[in-house]
């Protein structure tokens, strides 16, 4: 659990990025608010929502034409997570060079390999979302075509079981290719790559040397991410009375900060197995490039 | 002495000679001549319960491999309408599902029960065909056969067909039909037809049309409505398979191995109006009894096997209903209840036959959710009363089953369970009243609850009015005349029109007669009315009576406000309501109003600041659209806004992490 140390010794990246997260959840539920409290500040009614969760009073408050549509709702939430989601893709780069240091690297340079390798991780994700589609999309495939004929049969409980057997094994897969380029988002920063293609190739090879150590530790930070996210919203359940406005805030925060933290870790961990890859004695002795490419922040 | 014996012998002879004619008329007059069974065999009672005006008797064999049926049935009809009858219409509710029927016309055009049609399927096929019809006495009619469409014109509509006989039947003479069919199941529609290897056999035989206000009632099946039929016997054959579980209405009274590897299992039933069965492989069976006021009832379960964990949830709440039922409105006659778990995924699930029900649930439930077993349950049950007993036309009047019954299942339910009887899990609740306001909510102002039941605008509304709306009316009388009341009325209605085919006004009479109060001023516009209920406390202010002096410093307690409260009647449905206007001093003010005008102020002078008004504080309205508006705080309470708004922050913070975490 060698990331743990770097996620450990980096805390202030989790922390920025979940006061982004924060501030661009708060900034999408603006128009949400605006709507509920229209409806709600001045009835009694309200009450429902606030001594307990009355689905009829929710349900009504939905309906009201005042409060307008869904997609009034859910569409500015939808595109700030979309921003949160390029805003992670634009500072990941500097992360990573910030967990491979052994010191603080400065804003300047943390900003200057951002920008570097920006075009590097659009491409990147492209590679990702081909592969992770193809083969997620053949596995939901034929794991509908599964509980398909599970469903013609007169066992009940067969085509959920197989659902979920199927959803574990996605998972499974997802991860491991997640893990893949994760190595070669790593290898483009550190290595200074420009061809990502040689990355992925990169990536791919270490990720296929250490695949039962990198995915165990893949899989268990997902679970105890899972963990972390039930045991937050049952703590939540549990112990916050209902009209507690603060106590939820704080509960459903620090659950979130946590699962963030999480994949923050399988990120450290990635890093992890990378360098030790690095510290490794190479095979055989070849003659050096003479003009190798060195990102002048790592340290070796 | 020979002669006083000779004399005493031929008075006592003439005395038993008078004594048997007039038994005899006795017997006419009370009695009719009929050849109808007056068997009891089926129902805790000594005599019958209904006027039997029918006697089915069915020889069928089913065929699941091409899920289809053969059968023989001979339908004695008693005449009593007072009248000649000449001609016959018959259901074949059955033919419904083909694709040029009225029923698929209407489920296409408004997606009915989520059946959207876009392609046809030839699966949804079904049919009932008659293969020759006899009138005894008068000879093979199959040639005469007409087919009928009296409600849309439909030509190629083939859900009722007419017979003219050449001999009328006089006024309480009988007339046997003798008919050969054959059926064909669709995979399940409207809860009739297969599904894998299951069978729920429903609405699966011709059956007459009801003479019903001086006429025959027998409209076309439509995708919106359900069905009507008279009272009577039925004695019913199944053959099938003897690897299936079988289960009908009434009660089992044979079960016959043949050498073909089927069996026959013959069915009576006593004072019922339909005949409905399953067959399945699959089923686990379980009894019980329930001890109702005229005798025991067997209640039988057939249960999927995946489903057996959760029979205590379907008896505990079979037998709550059953017992408050009884005590509150009037025994459950019948010897035996049975409760059908269909096939899961099927469209089975939920739907009421005479003595026989199906419920569905899934293999795995929360214990707070309710909706199904438990509501289900309870649903189909109260169908025993509203629809199995009190047999009201459910094609015109479709608000006076299912919406009474729905009204009941608030009852039943939050008597079993508390106020929060629909969801309870998780800190979410969900109460039965208030989920019957929201259904009706949305088309409050579509249909009024008397229309007939294909004419709704649209399925949704037909649904939200019917149970919905019926609901929230009759909460709401609650409120007028009190529950207690209300609950008498249901128990009047009940025992005066169990066994009949009452009508809306016979209903609305009887509530009149025991509240002894005339609501017809409440009727004319909840129940035949489309009018809409939002009242509204528009505005509170509230100003120191001094407010003009310029070394005015308000103290609590001791300052003179002036305070308004202005309350709007926003629609048209006129309503007296009670408001609540609270002061800073905890002081508490009840007015009420009759609501003719569209507004009113109440203006109040004391030494306190209003700090809220509501209109019917006690929640007795449940036709209101708005409950939001119906109450004002001077200062607000941004507590629960602010817990939603927490709720959406959480939310889509995680939808971001979960983006990014896959994506990045």
């Amino acid at each position: 659990m060698a990331g743990a140390n770097i996620v450990r010794r980096n805390l202030r990246y989790i922390i920025w990025f979940y006061l982004l997260n924060l501030l661009f959840a708060w900034w999408g539920a603006a128009g949400f608010g605006a709507q509920a409290h229209r409806i709600l500040d001045r009835s009694l009614y309200a009450d429902g929502l606030l001594h307990g969760m009355d689905i009829a009073v929710l349900g009504e408050m939905f309906a009201r034409p005042e409060f307008g549509s869904p997609a009034g709702s859910s569409a500015p939430a939808t595109r700030l997570a979309v921003l949160f989601f390029l805003i992670s893709l634009l500072f990941m780069p500097g992360v990573l060079v910030g967990y491979a240091s052994d010191h603080r690297i400065s804003r300047e340079e943390f900003s200057r390999i951002c920008t570097h390798n920006l075009w590097r991780f659009l491409r990147l994700l492209c590679f990702f979302v081909i592969i992770a589609g193809i083969v997620t999309g053949i596995l939901f495939g034929i794991q509908g075509g599964v509980v398909k004929a599970a469903d013609q049969t007169s066992n009940e409980r067969l085509p959920d079981i197989l659902q979920l057997v199927g959803l574990a094994i996605i998972f499974m897969v997802a991860t491991a290719i997640r893990a893949w380029f994760d190595l070669a988002q790593t290898d483009t920063v550190l290595d200074d790559q420009p061809a990502v293609r040689k990355s992925v190739a990169a990536g791919f090879r270490i990720a296929r040397q250490n695949w039962v150590r990198l995915l165990g530790n893949y899989v268990a930070i997902a679970l105890a991410a899972a963990a972390i996210l039930v045991g937050g919203i049952l703590l939540w359940h549990a112990i916050v009375p209902p009209s507690s406005v603060f106590g939820a805030f704080l509960i459903s925060q620090l659950t979130l900060f946590l699962l963030l933290a999480m994949r923050f870790w399988q990120r450290a961990t990635a890093v992890a197995f990378y360098m030790r890859r690095l510290a490794e004695p190479a095979p055989e002795v070849q003659p050096a490039p003479a003009t190798a490419a060195q990102p002048a922040s790592i340290s070796r | 002495m020979g002669l006083k014996r000779g004399l005493l012998i031929c008075v006592l002879v003439s005395l038993g000679v008078i004594s048997c004619l007039a038994q005899s008329s006795t017997r006419a007059s009370s009695a009719p001549n009929t050849s109808i069974p007056n068997t009891t065999s089926a129902i805790n009672s000594p005599t019958p319960l209904s006027q039997r005006v029918v006697h089915y008797e069915i020889d069928a064999r089913y065929d699941p491999k091409t899920h289809a049926l053969d059968a023989y049935e001979t339908l004695t009809y008693h005449n009593f309408t007072g009248q000649p009858l000449d001609s016959f219409p018959f259901h074949l509710y059955l033919n419904a599902f083909q694709p040029t029927a009225t029923w698929v016309r209407e489920g296409k055009r408004q997606a009915t029960r989520g059946q959207t049609f876009d392609k046809w399927d030839p699966k949804n096929y079904g049919a009932d065909e008659i293969k020759s019809f006899e009138v005894v006495g008068q000879g093979d009619l199959t040639s005469q056969l007409q087919f009928v469409h009296p409600d849309d014109d439909n030509q190629e509509d083939r859900t009722v067909v007419q017979v003219r006989l050449p001999q009328p039947i006089p006024p309480d003479g009988e007339v046997q039909f003798k008919i050969r069919f054959h059926d064909q199941f669709p995979e399940v529609l409207m809860r009739t037809g297969w599904d894998r290897d299951f069978v729920l056999g429903g609405q699966w035989f011709p059956k007459v049309g009801v003479w019903w206000h001086g006429a025959w009632n027998c409209h076309q099946f439509h995708a919106m409505t359900e069905f009507f039929a008279d009272f009577g016997v039925y004695d019913v054959k199944l053959t099938v398979p003897q690897f299936e579980v079988v289960a009908a209405s009434g009660i089992k009274v044979s079960d016959v191995k043949n050498a073909d590897g089927t069996e026959t299992v013959a069915y009576h039933g006593d004072d019922i109006h339909d005949f409905a069965w399953t067959a399945s492989p699959h089923y686990r069976v379980y009894e019980d009894t329930f001890q109702s006021s005229m005798g025991p009832v067997k209640l039988i379960f057939l249960m999927q096997p995946a489903h057996s964990g959760q029979l205590q949830r379907h008896v505990r709440l079979l037998k709550g209903a059953m017992d408050r039922y009884d005590r509150w409105y009037g025994p459950y006659p019948y010897k035996t209840f049975t409760m059908v778990d269909p096939d899961p995924g099927s469209q089975a699930y939920g739907m009421e036959y005479p003595t026989f029900v199906t419920s569905g649930t899934s293999w795995i439930l929360p214990p707070g959710e309710r909706e199904v077993p438990e509501f289900t349950v309870e649903h189909e049950f109260g169908h025993q009363y509203w629809y199995g007993m009190v047999a009201t036309n459910e094609f015109e009047d479709p608000w006076m089953d299912e919406g009474i019954n729905s009204y009941n299942d608030v009852k039943v339910m939050d008597s079993i369970f508390g106020p929060n009887a629909f969801f309870d899990q998780w800190g979410a609740t969900a109460s039965m009243r208030q989920l019957m306001r929201t259904e009706y909510i949305p088309v409050a102002d579509f249909d009024p609850l008397t229309r007939m039941g294909w004419q709704f605008a649209n399925f949704n509304s037909y649904v939200a009015i019917n149970f919905g709306k019926t609901a929230s009316v009759l909460l709401t009388l609650e409120g007028i005349i009190g529950e207690d009341t209300l609950r008498q009325a249901f128990r009047t209605y009940f025992m005066r029109y169990r066994f009949t085919h009452p009508s809306k006004e016979d209903f609305l009479k009887t509530v009149e007669e025991v509240s002894g109060k005339d609501l017809r001023w409440y009727f004319n516009q909840a129940v035949y009315g489309t009018e809409v209920l939002d009242y509204e406390v528009q505005k509170v202010s509230c100003f120191p009576v001094n407010w003009y002096k310029d070394d005015q410093h308000e103290k609590k307690g001791e300052t003179e406000y002036v305070s308004d409260a202005w309350i709007h009647r926003k629609e048209n449905f006129i309503f007296p309501v009670e408001v609540e206007i609270k002061f800073d001093n905890g002081e508490k003010v009840r007015e009420r109003w009759d609501g003719q005008d569209r507004w009113v102020r109440f203006e109040y002078q004391k030494r306190a600041k209003v700090v809220s008004a509501e209109i019917d504080p006690d929640h007795k309205i449940y036709l209101d659209r708005n409950n939001f508006n119906n109450s004002y705080t001077v200062e607000p309470n941004t507590a629960p806004g602010s817990k939603l708004v927490n709720y959406w922050v959480f939310v889509t913070q995680f939808f971001a992490q979960f983006l990014s975490w896959w994506l990045v």
